[in-house]
């Protein structure tokens, strides 16, 4: 008996997958040649699987910014906040999240994971209740786990199943925090958030917003979802990343109650972890500032989206979503033709990712892209004659 | 469908076994029949997602909660089935 024997089905699962030539599985990036573009296998291809949706991680300006910190305050901050000191570029990051947003506070974390580790996990106690959706990231699920809440789980997308859970709580729903996210990544698709906004509000439950995915994607201002559907003022929090957008890492939680500034004091994935490097704060301050005036790069990004998605309908392909957004989720009828649709991509020199069970809803096997600002028409024009190629060839 | 629920206490078939048999019937059309005393991982090999799909179905079913936490403490139909008898009894008192 070994401790790894339970590992032995991933095992096997990760050596089907990846039997011959370039795993989908972390799959080797020799070099990056720009936001867009990358050498896998010796061989230059087109990226379309980064979540680099507004293409910034090569901004010259956020580069720069990054840069600099890094040569002024060195390579990390060494410690926790709490215990070992707290950076003045950390909390202006802080500052000009909330002042986005129009809040009292906002709260940044190491890791987009963390901060939904850390304000599920804390803002939902011992006798306090939480309502996930059934698709929820794992980060969401993991920080049910480190709380002590009662965790009920209810269908995706679906209010009236989270009515009825909610109507089950009677009065204890006012302890109740709901956990939806703006959008979903495995297969790009947007929560119903006027309607879930509504069944919040019936039930006097609190919501949670996780953005990661549709931060600098969605509102005149790139704030999210709740922004773009005029929702912002029926928020109680808000999540989201700086791994994507931003082109960073880290994450935050933004609010408009001011106590969210207790979780400092009790948000374990907060208190007992180091902060963000000083040249990631910078690079996400000047991001940031970018995301917010940033219309042109949206205006890009939904040129490409709106592109992709048309000639991925005309081609005949099954989409995740019925809404064009910055994931196009293609399923699959079983892992084999997934498998195939990825490995003929990067043939064509396209880069997407594969995901299959147990990572994804419903058993899907997907095909998964992910769209860019720094995406050129002729990226696009190489995308889709890499998928016509391989509808014929079908 | 095959159901064993009467191997270990001699139980009679109640609404929480139908309301289970009814679920695996529509969550998980594609076993056919399925050991109540089976482990439902690493017996039958299901996945965290098809048992998360099979609790939201019963719980459909029989109109309550289960919460997540119940789902770690049990590994087969029987446990779940008898989780939620005591659940259901606890919120009737």
């Amino acid at each position: 008996m070994s401790l790894f024997d339970k590992f032995s089905q991933l095992a096997t699962a990760r050596a089907e997958l990846g039997a011959e030539g370039t795993p989908p599985v972390a799959t080797p990036i020799d070099d990056i040649i720009s936001a867009a573009e990358g050498v896998i296998d010796g061989k230059r291809v087109v990226l379309a699987g980064t979540n680099n949706y507004l293409g910034l991680t090569l901004d010259p300006d956020v580069v720069s910014s990054a840069r600099q910190a890094l040569e002024h305050f060195g390579t990390g901050t060494t410690g926790s906040r709490m215990a070992n000191g707290s950076y003045n570029g950390h909390a202006a990051l802080e500052q000009e999240l909330a002042s986005a947003f129009g809040w009292p506070s906002a709260m940044v974390f190491s890791t987009g994971y963390q901060a939904n580790l850390a304000s599920i996990a804390t803002l939902a106690g011992k006798d306090d209740f939480l309502l996930l959706d059934s698709d929820s990231h794992a980060s969401i699920y993991d920080g049910a786990k480190l709380g002590n809440a009662q965790t009920v789980i209810f269908r995706h997308n679906d209010p009236e199943n989270l009515d009825r859970r909610l109507s089950r709580l009677g009065a204890d729903a006012s302890r109740a925090l709901i956990v939806v996210e703006g959008l979903y990544s495995m297969l790009g698709d947007q929560p119903p958030l006027a309607e879930f906004v509504e069944v919040k509000k019936r039930h006097n439950a609190w919501l949670l917003l996780d953005e990661a995915h549709s931060f600098g994607v969605f509102g005149d201002r790139g704030l999210g979802l709740a922004e773009q559907r005029g929702l912002l003022g029926e928020i109680d929090f808000v999540v989201g990343t700086f791994s994507k957008s931003l082109g960073g890492i880290g994450g935050f939680c933004t609010s408009p109650h001011a106590e969210l500034e207790l979780l400092r004091l009790a948000a374990r994935p907060y208190i007992f972890t180091a902060s963000p490097s000083p040249a990631v704060i910078a690079s996400t301050r000047t991001a940031l500032s970018k995301v917010v005036a940033g219309t042109d790069l949206r205006a890009r990004l939904w040129d490409n989206i709106n592109r992709l998605y048309r000639a991925l309908e005309e081609f005949g392909y099954r989409l995740g979503s019925d809404k064009p957004g910055p994931v196009a989720a293609i399923i699959l009828p079983d892992r084999e033709s997934a498998l195939a649709h990825w490995k003929g991509l990067l043939a064509s020199g396209i880069y997407t990712n594969l995901m299959v069970p147990p990572a994804t809803p419903k058993g899907l096997n997907l095909l998964r892209i992910s769209l860019s600002a720094a995406h050129t028409p002729e990226h696009i024009d190489r995308i889709v004659q890499a998928f016509g190629q391989l509808r014929k060839a079908a | 469908m095959t159901t064993q629920n009467d191997g270990n206490d001699n139980r009679r078939h109640d609404h929480v076994d139908q309301a289970i048999q009814n679920a695996v019937e529509t969550a998980l059309p594609q076993i056919n029949g399925i050991d109540f005393d089976a482990a439902l991982t690493s017996d039958v090999g299901l996945d965290s997602v098809q048992v998360m799909d099979l609790v939201m179905e019963i719980e459909d079913e029989l109109d309550i909660s289960v919460p997540v936490e119940v789902l770690a403490e049990v590994q087969t139909l029987n446990q779940l089935g008898g989780r939620i008898r005591s659940m259901t009894k606890d919120s009737s008192r």
